[in-house]
């Protein structure tokens, strides 16, 4: 990501999420989503399939040990 | 100037055995810490706060108790503190923040502290840390930098800064920590202290201030081996309250460190762990695969992408969690770590997607090397601990932002949630200071990693070392 997108992208999304960015701290939080993103980049590469779900789910109750 | 004698020092199994059988009182044990840290916090700043009266009165009750003949619980009359990221009834849990001091006191204890209290500890106070624990060398502004006792001029490591500094300065002998992507280990390994990083999910953190929550982990720190293994028994609770809390027995290991490491099939981690270890952290490593008889080079799966991975769903839940307070008031936050709290909460949904399910595919990788191997070594940090405001660090001739680079070899292993106990070394090379060694088992087998943990202390080849620290120093 280069520096004028990563600081077009922080300014947009901090202001979809109604944060304040004066422009000098706009620039040093994109600088730090520049690094991020190439570590995304490295993930990105990584071999996943559909089937690779997160690692942990959502569960709505505890499972019963027997049902009523 | 005069030199101080320890409150807390070799021998705090002694203490408490001799508390135990009426030959000592806690009271005695509780004032020559409270005088040790009279004497030496100015130089060092662990505490931010002090429970003065709590102490005295718990130190009280166990000597009340034991008057009575009661049996005493595992660790009555033991003064520890903890992190300020746990509750303490009557207390501000500041976290390290300046925007907490708004919020009203904790109205109950921590439940871990609630465990150390049913085992007879005594609570001595709160310490100081990374601001909400999203740092590895705790260099706070709000609160000072917590100084190493081995060189006041140094870092004393983070999140859990002032709990690695207490225990190293003899202040007491054991405190408590939270570790999300080393924060115990990083500051047990530049303080040359023993620490505990249980399996993800084996202790309860209701009543902390969380970090990241799908990553978060509580553990001790201890003056030695054996009392860390004394005090993670104390502590184990499943606790069905805590949706992190995986544990559903308790699986005590003192009754298992007398079998040292017979049988265990030992490796030194190399690949990403060797190309990040400096010389004097390599050096650490060899003393202890020595001592364990470990020769075998073996590899970890994918430990950069697990850097990466938890690297983006730290920034993203912990930016989440702070939102608010970022959107009001950004300028109380701490200098340091601000700006990647607001990069955390704008990151892509695909970023932190994509970490989570890795995680899965992770966790599958490292259970399959546990197939093989029973534990394994590693270095704790690249180095032994620089000087506070050091903001570039050389590794093996390329250059890292120290203070992300302090977790370069622990974060990858927290992502896993295995457990890990840190051995203090105190290579040559390193000049002086310490460098911890990462002794890492499957999950759930921390009796493994504090196996080794004691054999490494009883071989005399890891130990903690008091600094000599003198009154007004």
């Amino acid at each position: 990501m280069n520096e004028e997108v990563s600081l077009a992208y922080v300014q947009a999304s901090a202001a979809l999420l109604d944060l304040p960015l004066d422009e000098a701290q706009a620039a040093r939080v994109a600088a730090y989503l520049a690094r991020t993103a190439d570590m995304a980049r490295m993930l990105d590469e990584a071999p996943l399939d559909v089937a690779d779900e997160p690692v942990a789910l959502y569960c709505p109750a505890t499972f019963p040990e027997s049902l009523p | 100037m005069t030199s101080l004698p320890l409150a807390a020092g070799p021998g705090s199994i002694d203490r408490l055995d001799a508390i135990a059988r009426g030959e000592a009182t806690a009271r005695d044990w509780l004032e020559q810490c409270l005088s040790r840290i009279d004497a030496t916090d100015d130089a060092i700043n662990a505490f931010t706060a002090r429970t003065l009266a709590r102490a005295r009165a718990e130190a009280d009750a166990v000597d009340a108790m034991r008057a009575t003949g009661i049996a005493l619980p595992p660790l009555a009359g033991l003064p520890y503190a903890v992190k300020n990221l746990f509750d303490i009834q009557g207390e501000i849990t500041l976290a390290g923040s300046r925007i907490n001091r708004d919020h009203v006191a904790a109205m109950a204890d921590a439940v871990l502290v609630q465990r150390m209290r049913a085992a007879g500890a005594v609570l001595v106070g709160a310490l100081n840390m990374d601001e909400y624990a999203y740092g590895f060398t705790t260099e706070n502004s709000h609160y000072g930098p917590t100084r190493n006792p081995h060189d006041t001029s140094r870092i004393a490591g983070g999140s859990s800064g002032g709990s690695g500094a207490t225990v190293a300065a003899g202040q007491v002998p054991v405190s408590l920590g939270s570790d999300t992507n080393g924060s115990i280990r990083v500051p047990a390994s530049l303080c040359g202290i023993w620490g505990l990083k249980p399996t993800f999910g084996r202790l309860s953190r209701r009543g902390t201030f969380p970090f990241v929550h799908s990553i978060d982990h509580l553990g001790p720190f201890a003056e030695s081996a054996s009392l860390l293994a004394r005090v993670y028994d104390a502590l184990q609770f499943p606790d069905n309250e805590d949706p992190g809390c995986h544990a559903r027995a308790v699986h005590a290991v003192r009754p298992t460190l007398g079998l040292a490491t017979q049988g265990l099939r030992i490796g030194i981690l190399g690949g990403y762990f060797d190309a990040y270890a400096t010389a004097p952290a390599r050096a650490a490593v060899q003393a202890a695969a020595q001592a364990l008889g470990a020769t075998r080079i073996v590899q970890w799966p994918d430990a950069m992408l697990a850097r990466a991975a938890a690297f983006i769903i730290t920034a993203a839940e912990g930016g989440s969690l702070h939102l608010p307070e970022l959107r009001r008031r950004a300028d109380d936050f701490e200098p340091l770590s601000v700006d990647r709290f607001i990069a955390g909460a704008l990151q892509p949904a695909h970023w932190v997607t994509r970490a989570h399910r890795f995680r899965r595919r992770y966790r599958e990788q490292v259970l399959e090397l546990f197939q093989d191997w029973d534990l394994l070594l590693a270095p704790a940090t690249p180095v032994a601990a620089p000087p506070i405001g050091t903001e570039w660090l050389d590794i093996n001739g390329t250059s890292h932002p120290c203070r992300p680079a302090m977790g370069l070899l622990t974060q990858p292993i927290s992502f896993a949630g295995c457990p890990v106990a840190v051995a203090p070394m105190w290579p040559d090379a390193a000049g002086g200071m310490p460098i911890g060694v990462q002794l890492i088992a499957a999950p759930w087998r921390e009796d493994i990693a504090l196996r080794a943990a004691v054999a490494l202390e009883r071989a005399g080849v890891a130990c903690t070392r008091h600094p000599q620290l003198q009154e007004g120093s």
